[in-house]
Protein backbone atom coordinates (compact mmCIF):
# COMPACT_ATOMS: atom_id res chain seq x y z
CA UNK A 1 0.00 0.00 0.00
CA UNK A 2 2.87 2.31 0.83
CA UNK A 3 4.33 1.25 -2.47
CA UNK A 4 1.20 2.44 -4.25
CA UNK A 5 1.33 5.86 -2.61
CA UNK A 6 5.03 6.11 -3.38
CA UNK A 7 4.65 5.29 -7.03
CA UNK A 8 1.72 7.65 -7.43
CA UNK A 9 3.82 10.37 -5.86
CA UNK A 10 6.85 9.50 -7.96
CA UNK A 11 4.91 9.62 -11.20
CA UNK A 12 2.66 12.50 -10.19
CA UNK A 13 3.83 14.70 -13.04
CA UNK A 14 3.24 12.00 -15.60
CA UNK A 15 -0.16 11.13 -14.13
CA UNK A 16 -1.15 14.75 -14.16
CA UNK A 17 0.06 15.22 -17.73
CA UNK A 18 -1.91 12.17 -18.86
CA UNK A 19 -5.02 13.35 -17.04
CA UNK A 20 -4.62 16.81 -18.56
CA UNK A 21 -4.21 15.20 -21.97
CA UNK A 22 -7.41 13.25 -21.39
CA UNK A 23 -9.31 16.44 -20.57
CA UNK A 24 -7.69 18.42 -23.36
CA UNK A 25 -8.48 15.80 -25.96
CA UNK A 26 -12.03 15.48 -24.70
CA UNK A 27 -12.76 19.16 -25.13
CA UNK A 28 -10.51 19.91 -28.05
CA UNK A 29 -12.15 21.19 -31.20
CA UNK A 30 -15.32 22.16 -29.39
CA UNK A 31 -16.08 25.85 -29.46
CA UNK A 32 -16.69 26.13 -25.74
CA UNK A 33 -13.77 23.91 -24.87
CA UNK A 34 -13.19 23.33 -21.22
CA UNK A 35 -16.42 25.14 -20.33
CA UNK A 36 -18.19 21.90 -21.20
CA UNK A 37 -16.87 20.41 -18.01
CA UNK A 38 -19.10 22.93 -16.24
CA UNK A 39 -21.89 23.11 -18.78
CA UNK A 40 -22.42 19.40 -19.02
CA UNK A 41 -23.51 18.84 -15.43
CA UNK A 42 -25.30 22.20 -15.43
CA UNK A 43 -27.42 21.30 -18.43
CA UNK A 44 -28.08 17.84 -17.05
CA UNK A 45 -29.28 19.52 -13.88
CA UNK A 46 -31.62 21.77 -15.80
CA UNK A 47 -33.17 18.75 -17.51
CA UNK A 48 -33.51 16.80 -14.29
CA UNK A 49 -34.92 19.76 -12.42
CA UNK A 50 -37.52 20.41 -15.08
CA UNK A 51 -38.50 16.76 -15.29
CA UNK A 52 -38.76 16.20 -11.58
CA UNK A 53 -40.45 19.44 -10.63
CA UNK A 54 -43.11 19.38 -13.35
CA UNK A 55 -43.63 15.95 -14.87
CA UNK A 56 -42.51 13.40 -12.31
CA UNK A 57 -43.37 14.76 -8.93
CA UNK A 58 -41.83 12.72 -6.16
CA UNK A 59 -42.96 13.29 -2.60
CA UNK A 60 -39.44 14.52 -1.85
CA UNK A 61 -38.80 18.18 -1.32
CA UNK A 62 -36.35 19.63 -3.88
CA UNK A 63 -35.95 16.26 -5.46
CA UNK A 64 -33.42 17.54 -8.01
CA UNK A 65 -30.97 18.35 -5.24
CA UNK A 66 -31.78 15.14 -3.45
CA UNK A 67 -30.91 13.27 -6.64
CA UNK A 68 -27.94 15.30 -7.83
CA UNK A 69 -26.18 15.23 -4.48
CA UNK A 70 -25.48 11.55 -5.12
CA UNK A 71 -25.81 11.39 -8.88
CA UNK A 72 -22.71 13.54 -9.35
CA UNK A 73 -20.46 11.28 -7.27
CA UNK A 74 -22.01 8.28 -8.98
CA UNK A 75 -21.29 9.77 -12.39
CA UNK A 76 -17.71 10.26 -11.29
CA UNK A 77 -17.51 6.62 -10.24
CA UNK A 78 -19.03 5.20 -13.39
CA UNK A 79 -17.14 7.52 -15.76
CA UNK A 80 -13.82 6.82 -14.09
CA UNK A 81 -14.44 3.12 -14.28
CA UNK A 82 -15.45 3.24 -17.94
CA UNK A 83 -12.31 5.19 -18.78
CA UNK A 84 -9.97 3.19 -16.59
CA UNK A 85 -11.14 -0.22 -17.72
CA UNK A 86 -9.85 0.47 -21.23
CA UNK A 87 -6.81 2.44 -20.12
CA UNK A 88 -4.24 -0.37 -20.28
CA UNK A 89 -5.52 -1.87 -23.50
CA UNK A 90 -5.83 1.45 -25.30
CA UNK A 91 -2.28 2.37 -24.32
CA UNK A 92 -1.08 -1.03 -25.47
CA UNK A 93 1.08 0.37 -28.23
CA UNK A 94 2.90 2.50 -25.75
CA UNK A 95 3.31 -0.29 -23.21
CA UNK A 96 4.83 -2.48 -25.92
CA UNK A 97 7.42 0.11 -26.83
CA UNK A 98 8.37 2.10 -23.78
CA UNK A 99 9.16 1.00 -20.28
CA UNK A 100 6.49 2.89 -18.42
CA UNK A 101 4.78 2.22 -15.09
CA UNK A 102 1.44 0.69 -16.09
CA UNK A 103 -0.21 2.10 -13.01
CA UNK A 104 -0.22 5.63 -14.37
CA UNK A 105 -2.92 4.92 -16.96
CA UNK A 106 -5.83 3.90 -14.73
CA UNK A 107 -4.76 6.46 -12.12
CA UNK A 108 -4.75 9.22 -14.73
CA UNK A 109 -8.21 8.13 -15.89
CA UNK A 110 -9.52 8.53 -12.36
CA UNK A 111 -7.69 11.82 -11.80
CA UNK A 112 -9.13 13.39 -14.94
CA UNK A 113 -12.59 12.55 -13.66
CA UNK A 114 -11.84 13.97 -10.23
CA UNK A 115 -11.40 17.30 -12.00
CA UNK A 116 -14.82 16.87 -13.56
CA UNK A 117 -16.39 15.92 -10.24
CA UNK A 118 -15.00 18.97 -8.50
CA UNK A 119 -16.12 21.24 -11.33
CA UNK A 120 -19.61 19.74 -11.28
CA UNK A 121 -20.02 20.80 -7.66
CA UNK A 122 -20.05 24.42 -8.81
CA UNK A 123 -23.31 24.19 -10.80
CA UNK A 124 -24.75 22.10 -7.97
CA UNK A 125 -24.05 24.92 -5.54
CA UNK A 126 -25.65 27.36 -7.95
CA UNK A 127 -28.70 25.15 -8.19
CA UNK A 128 -28.97 24.93 -4.41
CA UNK A 129 -29.04 28.71 -4.25
CA UNK A 130 -31.48 29.09 -7.14
CA UNK A 131 -33.93 26.59 -5.68
CA UNK A 132 -33.66 28.33 -2.31
CA UNK A 133 -32.58 25.10 -0.71
CA UNK A 134 -30.69 25.83 2.51
CA UNK A 135 -26.98 26.00 1.85
CA UNK A 136 -25.75 23.86 4.70
CA UNK A 137 -22.43 24.33 6.46
CA UNK A 138 -21.99 20.57 6.07
CA UNK A 139 -20.78 21.21 2.51
CA UNK A 140 -17.47 21.69 4.27
CA UNK A 141 -17.56 18.01 5.13
CA UNK A 142 -17.57 17.02 1.42
CA UNK A 143 -13.78 16.50 1.13
CA UNK A 144 -14.14 13.44 3.40
CA UNK A 145 -16.56 11.47 1.20
CA UNK A 146 -14.69 12.69 -1.89
CA UNK A 147 -11.46 11.19 -0.61
CA UNK A 148 -13.19 7.92 0.28
CA UNK A 149 -14.90 7.81 -3.10
CA UNK A 150 -11.68 8.43 -5.00
CA UNK A 151 -9.91 5.66 -3.09
CA UNK A 152 -12.78 3.28 -3.72
CA UNK A 153 -12.96 4.19 -7.41
CA UNK A 154 -9.22 3.77 -7.81
CA UNK A 155 -9.31 0.29 -6.33
CA UNK A 156 -12.20 -0.88 -8.49
CA UNK A 157 -10.61 0.74 -11.56
CA UNK A 158 -7.26 -0.98 -11.04
CA UNK A 159 -8.93 -4.35 -10.76
CA UNK A 160 -11.05 -3.97 -13.87
CA UNK A 161 -8.28 -2.37 -15.92
CA UNK A 162 -6.05 -5.36 -15.22
CA UNK A 163 -8.80 -7.91 -15.82
CA UNK A 164 -9.73 -6.29 -19.12
CA UNK A 165 -6.24 -6.98 -20.45
CA UNK A 166 -6.95 -10.69 -20.31
CA UNK A 167 -10.64 -10.70 -21.18
CA UNK A 168 -11.87 -7.84 -23.30
CA UNK A 169 -15.43 -8.81 -22.42
CA UNK A 170 -14.90 -7.02 -19.12
CA UNK A 171 -15.30 -3.64 -20.82
CA UNK A 172 -18.76 -4.67 -22.04
CA UNK A 173 -19.79 -6.39 -18.84
CA UNK A 174 -18.89 -3.34 -16.84
CA UNK A 175 -21.56 -1.22 -18.53
CA UNK A 176 -24.27 -3.67 -17.57
CA UNK A 177 -22.80 -4.10 -14.13
CA UNK A 178 -22.79 -0.34 -13.66
CA UNK A 179 -26.40 0.11 -14.64
CA UNK A 180 -27.51 -2.72 -12.34
CA UNK A 181 -25.39 -1.28 -9.58
CA UNK A 182 -26.94 2.13 -10.19
CA UNK A 183 -30.48 0.85 -9.58
CA UNK A 184 -29.51 -1.18 -6.54
CA UNK A 185 -27.91 1.83 -4.93
CA UNK A 186 -30.13 4.44 -3.27
CA UNK A 187 -29.51 7.17 -5.83
CA UNK A 188 -32.87 7.93 -7.39
CA UNK A 189 -34.58 6.81 -4.20
CA UNK A 190 -33.80 6.87 -0.49
CA UNK A 191 -32.88 3.83 1.52
CA UNK A 192 -36.11 4.35 3.51
CA UNK A 193 -38.09 3.27 0.45
CA UNK A 194 -36.72 -0.23 0.81
CA UNK A 195 -38.76 -2.57 3.00
CA UNK A 196 -37.07 -2.90 6.37
CA UNK A 197 -36.53 -6.63 6.02
CA UNK A 198 -34.53 -6.14 2.82
CA UNK A 199 -32.40 -3.25 3.97
CA UNK A 200 -29.58 -5.44 5.24
CA UNK A 201 -29.10 -6.59 1.66
CA UNK A 202 -28.55 -3.02 0.51
CA UNK A 203 -26.10 -2.44 3.29
CA UNK A 204 -23.79 -4.99 1.70
CA UNK A 205 -23.35 -2.57 -1.19
CA UNK A 206 -19.86 -1.14 -0.60
CA UNK A 207 -20.55 2.21 -2.26
CA UNK A 208 -23.65 3.03 -0.22
CA UNK A 209 -21.75 4.46 2.77
CA UNK A 210 -19.75 6.97 0.83
CA UNK A 211 -22.77 7.94 -1.29
CA UNK A 212 -24.68 8.48 1.92
CA UNK A 213 -22.10 11.02 3.06
CA UNK A 214 -22.71 13.16 -0.01
CA UNK A 215 -26.48 13.18 0.36
CA UNK A 216 -26.46 13.86 4.08
CA UNK A 217 -24.14 16.81 3.84
CA UNK A 218 -25.54 18.46 0.72
CA UNK A 219 -29.26 17.71 0.99
CA UNK A 220 -30.03 17.13 4.65
CA UNK A 221 -27.33 19.31 6.19
CA UNK A 222 -26.28 16.51 8.49
CA UNK A 223 -23.10 14.58 9.09
CA UNK A 224 -23.08 10.81 8.79
CA UNK A 225 -22.69 8.68 11.88
CA UNK A 226 -19.16 7.68 12.81
CA UNK A 227 -19.90 4.07 12.04
CA UNK A 228 -20.96 5.04 8.53
CA UNK A 229 -17.81 7.10 7.93
CA UNK A 230 -15.62 4.27 9.15
CA UNK A 231 -17.55 1.80 6.98
CA UNK A 232 -17.03 4.01 3.92
CA UNK A 233 -13.27 4.06 4.45
CA UNK A 234 -13.09 0.34 5.19
CA UNK A 235 -14.87 -0.35 1.90
CA UNK A 236 -12.64 2.11 0.04
CA UNK A 237 -9.37 0.78 1.42
CA UNK A 238 -10.41 -2.83 0.91
CA UNK A 239 -11.24 -2.08 -2.71
CA UNK A 240 -7.88 -0.37 -3.16
CA UNK A 241 -5.96 -3.21 -1.53
CA UNK A 242 -7.60 -5.87 -3.67
CA UNK A 243 -7.39 -3.79 -6.82
CA UNK A 244 -3.76 -2.84 -6.36
CA UNK A 245 -2.73 -6.36 -5.34
CA UNK A 246 -4.35 -7.80 -8.44
CA UNK A 247 -2.93 -5.11 -10.71
CA UNK A 248 0.58 -5.45 -9.34
CA UNK A 249 0.52 -9.21 -9.62
CA UNK A 250 -0.21 -9.03 -13.33
CA UNK A 251 1.32 -5.78 -14.52
CA UNK A 252 4.52 -7.32 -15.90
CA UNK A 253 2.43 -9.61 -18.08
CA UNK A 254 0.30 -6.90 -19.65
CA UNK A 255 2.84 -6.29 -22.38
CA UNK A 256 2.31 -9.81 -23.72
CA UNK A 257 -1.45 -9.49 -23.92
CA UNK A 258 -2.21 -5.96 -25.08
CA UNK B 1 31.60 14.17 -16.41
CA UNK B 2 29.99 10.85 -17.21
CA UNK B 3 31.99 9.04 -14.57
CA UNK B 4 31.59 11.78 -12.06
CA UNK B 5 27.85 11.60 -12.11
CA UNK B 6 27.77 7.82 -11.96
CA UNK B 7 30.13 6.63 -9.25
CA UNK B 8 28.44 3.25 -9.12
CA UNK B 9 29.37 2.39 -12.66
CA UNK B 10 33.02 2.58 -11.75
CA UNK B 11 32.75 -0.25 -9.31
CA UNK B 12 30.29 -2.17 -11.38
CA UNK B 13 32.11 -1.51 -14.59
CA UNK B 14 29.51 -2.43 -17.22
CA UNK B 15 27.02 0.11 -18.54
CA UNK B 16 24.71 -2.70 -19.54
CA UNK B 17 24.99 -6.18 -18.12
CA UNK B 18 22.73 -8.97 -19.31
CA UNK B 19 23.06 -12.21 -17.38
CA UNK B 20 21.64 -15.50 -18.61
CA UNK B 21 18.53 -13.89 -19.95
CA UNK B 22 15.84 -16.02 -21.50
CA UNK B 23 12.66 -14.63 -22.95
CA UNK B 24 10.12 -17.28 -23.63
CA UNK B 25 7.07 -16.43 -25.66
CA UNK B 26 4.01 -18.55 -25.69
CA UNK B 27 2.39 -18.57 -29.06
CA UNK B 28 -1.18 -19.64 -28.50
CA UNK B 29 -2.62 -20.91 -31.70
CA UNK B 30 -6.10 -19.98 -30.71
CA UNK B 31 -5.87 -17.62 -27.85
CA UNK B 32 -9.08 -17.23 -25.91
CA UNK B 33 -9.56 -13.58 -26.66
CA UNK B 34 -12.99 -13.46 -25.17
CA UNK B 35 -14.83 -15.33 -22.51
CA UNK B 36 -16.86 -17.19 -25.09
CA UNK B 37 -13.69 -18.71 -26.42
CA UNK B 38 -12.50 -19.35 -22.91
CA UNK B 39 -15.65 -21.29 -22.17
CA UNK B 40 -15.50 -23.32 -25.35
CA UNK B 41 -11.88 -24.02 -24.59
CA UNK B 42 -12.84 -25.17 -21.13
CA UNK B 43 -14.91 -27.87 -22.71
CA UNK B 44 -12.12 -28.78 -25.05
CA UNK B 45 -9.82 -28.70 -22.03
CA UNK B 46 -6.80 -27.80 -24.08
CA UNK B 47 -5.35 -24.57 -25.23
CA UNK B 48 -2.99 -25.24 -28.06
CA UNK B 49 0.21 -23.34 -27.98
CA UNK B 50 3.87 -23.69 -28.58
CA UNK B 51 6.66 -21.95 -26.80
CA UNK B 52 9.78 -20.52 -28.23
CA UNK B 53 12.72 -18.67 -26.81
CA UNK B 54 13.17 -15.36 -28.56
CA UNK B 55 16.25 -14.85 -26.43
CA UNK B 56 17.93 -17.94 -25.09
CA UNK B 57 20.24 -17.86 -22.07
CA UNK B 58 22.04 -14.83 -23.37
CA UNK B 59 24.76 -12.99 -21.49
CA UNK B 60 26.29 -9.76 -22.63
CA UNK B 61 28.34 -7.03 -21.06
CA UNK B 62 28.72 -3.60 -22.58
CA UNK B 63 31.36 -1.36 -21.01
CA UNK B 64 30.60 2.35 -20.71
CA UNK B 65 31.40 4.31 -23.82
CA UNK B 66 31.18 1.40 -26.20
CA UNK B 67 29.14 1.53 -29.39
CA UNK B 68 27.81 -1.95 -29.82
CA UNK B 69 26.20 -3.11 -33.04
CA UNK B 70 23.65 -5.91 -33.03
CA UNK B 71 23.10 -7.78 -36.24
CA UNK B 72 21.25 -10.91 -37.22
CA UNK B 73 18.45 -12.13 -39.40
CA UNK B 74 14.82 -11.24 -38.86
CA UNK B 75 13.55 -13.07 -35.81
CA UNK B 76 17.01 -13.63 -34.37
CA UNK B 77 16.06 -11.81 -31.19
CA UNK B 78 17.68 -8.40 -31.64
CA UNK B 79 14.61 -6.33 -30.95
CA UNK B 80 13.49 -8.56 -28.11
CA UNK B 81 16.89 -8.18 -26.49
CA UNK B 82 16.72 -4.40 -26.82
CA UNK B 83 13.24 -4.37 -25.34
CA UNK B 84 14.43 -6.42 -22.39
CA UNK B 85 17.31 -4.02 -21.82
CA UNK B 86 14.93 -1.07 -22.15
CA UNK B 87 12.67 -2.64 -19.53
CA UNK B 88 9.68 -3.15 -21.79
CA UNK B 89 9.76 -6.91 -21.28
CA UNK B 90 10.47 -8.54 -18.00
CA UNK B 91 12.57 -11.56 -18.98
CA UNK B 92 11.34 -15.06 -18.20
CA UNK B 93 14.62 -15.70 -16.39
CA UNK B 94 17.94 -14.00 -15.92
CA UNK B 95 18.72 -10.44 -14.99
CA UNK B 96 19.53 -7.12 -16.58
CA UNK B 97 21.48 -4.27 -15.01
CA UNK B 98 21.58 -0.88 -16.60
CA UNK B 99 23.83 1.80 -15.11
CA UNK B 100 22.54 5.25 -15.92
CA UNK B 101 19.73 6.87 -17.77
CA UNK B 102 18.58 4.98 -20.81
CA UNK B 103 16.93 6.45 -23.87
CA UNK B 104 15.28 3.88 -26.09
CA UNK B 105 14.86 4.86 -29.71
CA UNK B 106 13.01 1.66 -30.39
CA UNK B 107 9.95 2.97 -32.00
CA UNK B 108 10.07 6.68 -32.26
CA UNK B 109 7.15 8.67 -31.06
CA UNK B 110 5.41 5.76 -29.39
CA UNK B 111 4.01 8.06 -26.75
CA UNK B 112 2.83 10.75 -29.11
CA UNK B 113 -0.79 11.62 -29.03
CA UNK B 114 -2.04 12.78 -32.38
CA UNK B 115 -4.51 15.36 -31.04
CA UNK B 116 -1.87 17.21 -29.05
CA UNK B 117 0.53 19.71 -30.53
CA UNK B 118 4.21 18.99 -31.04
CA UNK B 119 5.05 21.16 -28.06
CA UNK B 120 2.57 19.38 -25.79
CA UNK B 121 3.86 16.03 -26.99
CA UNK B 122 7.43 16.95 -26.14
CA UNK B 123 6.45 17.32 -22.52
CA UNK B 124 4.27 14.21 -22.42
CA UNK B 125 6.88 12.10 -24.16
CA UNK B 126 9.62 13.28 -21.84
CA UNK B 127 7.51 12.46 -18.80
CA UNK B 128 6.79 9.02 -20.22
CA UNK B 129 10.51 8.44 -20.57
CA UNK B 130 10.93 9.28 -16.92
CA UNK B 131 12.15 12.85 -17.02
CA UNK B 132 10.71 15.55 -14.83
CA UNK B 133 8.59 18.43 -16.03
CA UNK B 134 11.34 20.87 -15.14
CA UNK B 135 13.98 18.94 -17.06
CA UNK B 136 11.73 18.89 -20.07
CA UNK B 137 10.91 22.57 -19.89
CA UNK B 138 14.59 23.41 -19.87
CA UNK B 139 15.12 21.33 -22.98
CA UNK B 140 12.04 22.13 -24.99
CA UNK B 141 13.68 24.97 -26.89
CA UNK B 142 16.66 22.86 -27.94
CA UNK B 143 14.39 20.00 -28.95
CA UNK B 144 12.38 22.34 -31.15
CA UNK B 145 15.54 23.67 -32.73
CA UNK B 146 16.89 20.24 -33.48
CA UNK B 147 13.61 18.93 -34.87
CA UNK B 148 13.49 21.99 -37.11
CA UNK B 149 9.89 21.65 -38.21
CA UNK B 150 9.06 25.33 -38.11
CA UNK B 151 5.59 26.46 -37.15
CA UNK B 152 4.27 22.93 -37.13
CA UNK B 153 5.50 22.66 -33.57
CA UNK B 154 2.23 24.23 -32.42
CA UNK B 155 0.01 22.16 -34.68
CA UNK B 156 -1.53 18.86 -33.62
CA UNK B 157 0.83 16.13 -34.74
CA UNK B 158 -1.82 14.33 -36.72
CA UNK B 159 -1.07 16.97 -39.35
CA UNK B 160 2.61 16.05 -39.47
CA UNK B 161 4.25 14.19 -42.29
CA UNK B 162 5.95 10.99 -41.20
CA UNK B 163 9.31 12.68 -41.63
CA UNK B 164 8.34 15.51 -39.30
CA UNK B 165 7.05 12.98 -36.85
CA UNK B 166 10.40 11.20 -36.84
CA UNK B 167 12.35 14.42 -36.53
CA UNK B 168 10.45 15.47 -33.47
CA UNK B 169 10.63 12.03 -31.90
CA UNK B 170 14.36 11.73 -32.48
CA UNK B 171 14.88 15.19 -31.07
CA UNK B 172 12.93 14.40 -27.91
CA UNK B 173 14.66 11.08 -27.39
CA UNK B 174 18.19 12.37 -27.79
CA UNK B 175 18.04 15.91 -26.42
CA UNK B 176 17.38 14.56 -22.94
CA UNK B 177 21.01 13.64 -22.32
CA UNK B 178 20.85 9.89 -21.75
CA UNK B 179 23.83 7.79 -20.63
CA UNK B 180 22.80 4.87 -22.78
CA UNK B 181 21.16 5.14 -26.15
CA UNK B 182 19.33 2.25 -27.76
CA UNK B 183 18.73 2.57 -31.48
CA UNK B 184 16.62 0.03 -33.32
CA UNK B 185 16.57 0.53 -37.09
CA UNK B 186 14.94 3.87 -36.85
CA UNK B 187 17.31 5.90 -38.90
CA UNK B 188 16.00 4.73 -42.24
CA UNK B 189 13.30 7.39 -42.13
CA UNK B 190 13.70 11.10 -42.66
CA UNK B 191 15.51 12.76 -45.53
CA UNK B 192 19.22 12.48 -46.10
CA UNK B 193 20.00 15.79 -44.42
CA UNK B 194 18.18 14.71 -41.30
CA UNK B 195 19.77 11.26 -41.33
CA UNK B 196 23.14 12.95 -41.46
CA UNK B 197 22.10 15.13 -38.54
CA UNK B 198 21.14 12.02 -36.59
CA UNK B 199 24.45 10.33 -37.28
CA UNK B 200 26.28 13.48 -36.29
CA UNK B 201 24.41 13.39 -33.05
CA UNK B 202 25.27 9.75 -32.50
CA UNK B 203 28.91 10.63 -33.09
CA UNK B 204 28.61 13.41 -30.54
CA UNK B 205 27.24 10.94 -28.05
CA UNK B 206 30.04 8.56 -28.85
CA UNK B 207 32.67 11.21 -28.29
CA UNK B 208 30.99 12.18 -25.04
CA UNK B 209 31.62 8.63 -23.86
CA UNK B 210 28.02 7.44 -23.93
CA UNK B 211 27.12 3.84 -24.43
CA UNK B 212 25.17 3.06 -27.58
CA UNK B 213 23.39 -0.12 -28.60
CA UNK B 214 22.67 -0.07 -32.26
CA UNK B 215 20.59 -2.41 -34.42
CA UNK B 216 20.77 -2.03 -38.15
CA UNK B 217 20.61 -4.07 -41.31
CA UNK B 218 22.84 -1.57 -43.07
CA UNK B 219 26.29 -3.11 -42.68
CA UNK B 220 27.96 0.08 -43.83
CA UNK B 221 26.44 1.99 -40.90
CA UNK B 222 27.46 -0.79 -38.52
CA UNK B 223 31.09 -0.82 -39.64
CA UNK B 224 31.25 2.94 -39.66
CA UNK B 225 29.87 3.59 -36.20
CA UNK B 226 30.46 0.54 -34.00
CA UNK B 227 33.37 -0.46 -31.81
CA UNK B 228 32.15 -4.00 -31.46
CA UNK B 229 29.52 -6.11 -33.15
CA UNK B 230 27.50 -9.02 -31.86
CA UNK B 231 25.66 -11.33 -34.18
CA UNK B 232 22.54 -13.07 -32.94
CA UNK B 233 21.00 -16.24 -34.26
CA UNK B 234 17.97 -17.94 -32.70
CA UNK B 235 18.22 -15.83 -29.59
CA UNK B 236 21.87 -16.54 -28.84
CA UNK B 237 25.12 -14.77 -29.56
CA UNK B 238 26.99 -16.65 -32.27
CA UNK B 239 29.77 -14.20 -33.10
CA UNK B 240 31.12 -11.35 -31.03
CA UNK B 241 33.98 -9.14 -32.02
CA UNK B 242 35.45 -6.71 -34.50
CA UNK B 243 32.84 -4.95 -36.70
CA UNK B 244 34.62 -5.77 -39.96
CA UNK B 245 34.95 -9.46 -39.19
CA UNK B 246 31.51 -10.02 -37.75
CA UNK B 247 29.74 -8.25 -40.59
CA UNK B 248 31.70 -10.45 -43.02
CA UNK B 249 30.55 -13.59 -41.23
CA UNK B 250 27.03 -12.27 -41.43
CA UNK B 251 27.28 -11.49 -45.14
CA UNK B 252 28.67 -14.97 -45.81
CA UNK B 253 25.85 -16.48 -43.84
CA UNK B 254 23.33 -14.70 -45.98
CA UNK B 255 25.03 -15.41 -49.31
CA UNK B 256 23.82 -19.02 -49.75
CA UNK B 257 20.30 -17.79 -49.21
CA UNK B 258 20.76 -15.11 -51.81
CA UNK B 259 22.40 -17.38 -54.39
CA UNK B 260 20.96 -20.86 -54.02
CA UNK B 261 21.38 -21.85 -57.67
CA UNK B 262 24.82 -23.14 -58.63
Amino acid sequence: MIELVQSIYRYRELIWALAAKELKVRYKRSVLGFLWALLNPALMMVVLTVVFSTILRFPIHHYAIFLLSVLLPWTFFSQSLSYAVESIVSNGDLIKKVSVPKLVFPVAAVVSNVVNLLLSLIPLAVLVVLMRHPFHWTWLYLPVPIVALVIFTLGVSLWFAAANVYYRDIAHIIQILLSAWFYFTPIIYALDFIPANLRWLFKLNPIIYVINGFRLSVYYGMLPRWSSIVASFICALTALLIGFWFFRKHQDDFVFYV
Amino acid sequence: MFFMSKPLTMRNSAAVRVEHVTQRFRVIHERPDSMRELFTNLFRKTVEYHEFEAVNDLSLEVPPGQVLGLIGRNGSGKSTLLKIIAGVYKPTSGSVHVAGKLAPLIELGAGFHHELTGRENILLNGLLMGYSRQEMQERTQRIIEFADIGEFIDAPIKQYSSGMHTRLAFAVATEVDPDILIIDEILSVGDIAFQQKCFDRIETFRRAGKTILFVSHAMRQIVEHCDRVVMLEKGSIVVDGDPQEVTEVYSNLLTPVLAPVQ
